[in-house]
């Protein structure tokens, strides 16, 4: 089997754990890695209301730590010189995929299984690889 | 942790206009312009670091913003430098545009934290439309600052 591009799926749900087993997957594939954080607006209104916190402290707070996952996996990817484009996107997550993988040709997706992303193993158009 | 972008931004690391504009040419003169003031302390071992992270995957994130970055020990703390480039430097960015706006940040190998943090505060900042118009409209170093001082929370 050979992926060419693959895709790190990271939320607000998922941890830094992931970052380590997802690079040494593209060191064996020799891939590139293509990583997207995605935020849903339903879900952080939702996670406000469950929180008691305003929508839109939730949503900067949110939104930054997007960008610090980001720079982990881009960090960690430099070290071990595989190539990454990193993308922050805010919408629906099936959509935002379905987008990406068709835009640019991904060969599968990797996600960290929680409650975030369980609707992703139905709805991908590409193999999902959940860590 | 809290960092702010402004606390490691100086009037003296903004450069309102950059003399070059092929890519590692303009690494190359920002650079020189930090060894200038004392903030990199080995100017080759720097270059090589940025040209090392941007060989990889480019640093240009599109909307006319680049953001070369690298930790090395060629800098003994986290710098941030801000250059303008009104002609557009192509940085190969992701939705193939000019980058008019560039941000360097350099870190120490072991503050990984402090730079994974500026990079975070200062990606999500400059996803602020208005807020990269201000700084394309903005005529002072002073003024930059400024920009970022009152959008960055």
């Amino acid at each position: 089997m050979e992926f060419k591009n693959l895709l790190l799926l990271l939320t607000d749900d998922t941890d830094e754990e992931i970052i380590s087993p997802c690079i040494q997957f593209c060191k064996i594939f020799r891939c590139r890695l293509f990583v997207l954080f995605i935020m849903e607006p339903f879900r952080i209104s939702r996670l406000a209301s469950l929180t008691h916190k305003k929508t839109n402290e939730l949503h900067k707070t949110i939104e930054e730590q997007g960008w610090k996952l980001l720079y982990l996996v881009e960090d960690e990817a430099t070290e071990n010189d595989i190539r990454t484009s990193l993308h922050h996107e805010e919408g629906n997550m099936i959509k935002l995929i379905k987008n990406f993988v068709e835009n640019y040709t991904i060969d599968a997706l990797i996600l960290r299984k929680k409650e975030a992303t369980k609707k992703v193993f139905v709805a991908s158009p590409v193999m999902v690889i959940g860590l | 942790m809290q960092l702010r972008i402004s606390d490691y931004l100086k009037p003296e690391v903004i450069m309102m206009q950059l003399k070059q504009q092929e890519k590692i040419a303009v690494l190359k003169e920002l650079a020189e312009y930090l060894v200038e003031n004392k903030l990199v302390k080995d100017g080759d071992e720097f270059i090589n670091a940025l040209a090392k992270r941007e060989n990889l995957e480019s640093t240009g994130i599109g909307n006319g913003i680049a953001i070369p970055h690298a930790r090395t020990n060629a800098v003994d703390n986290l710098i941030l430098a801000f250059a303008r480039s009104p002609e557009g430097v192509d940085f190969s960015a992701i939705d193939g545009k000019p980058s008019h706006l560039i941000f360097l940040i350099a870190s120490p190998e072991h503050k990984k934290s402090e730079y994974i943090m500026a990079l975070a505060k200062l990606s999500r900042l400059l996803r602020r439309e208005a807020v990269r118009k201000m700084l394309m409209d903005a005529q002072s170093p002073e003024e930059i600052l400024k920009i970022i001082q009152e959008n960055e929370d």
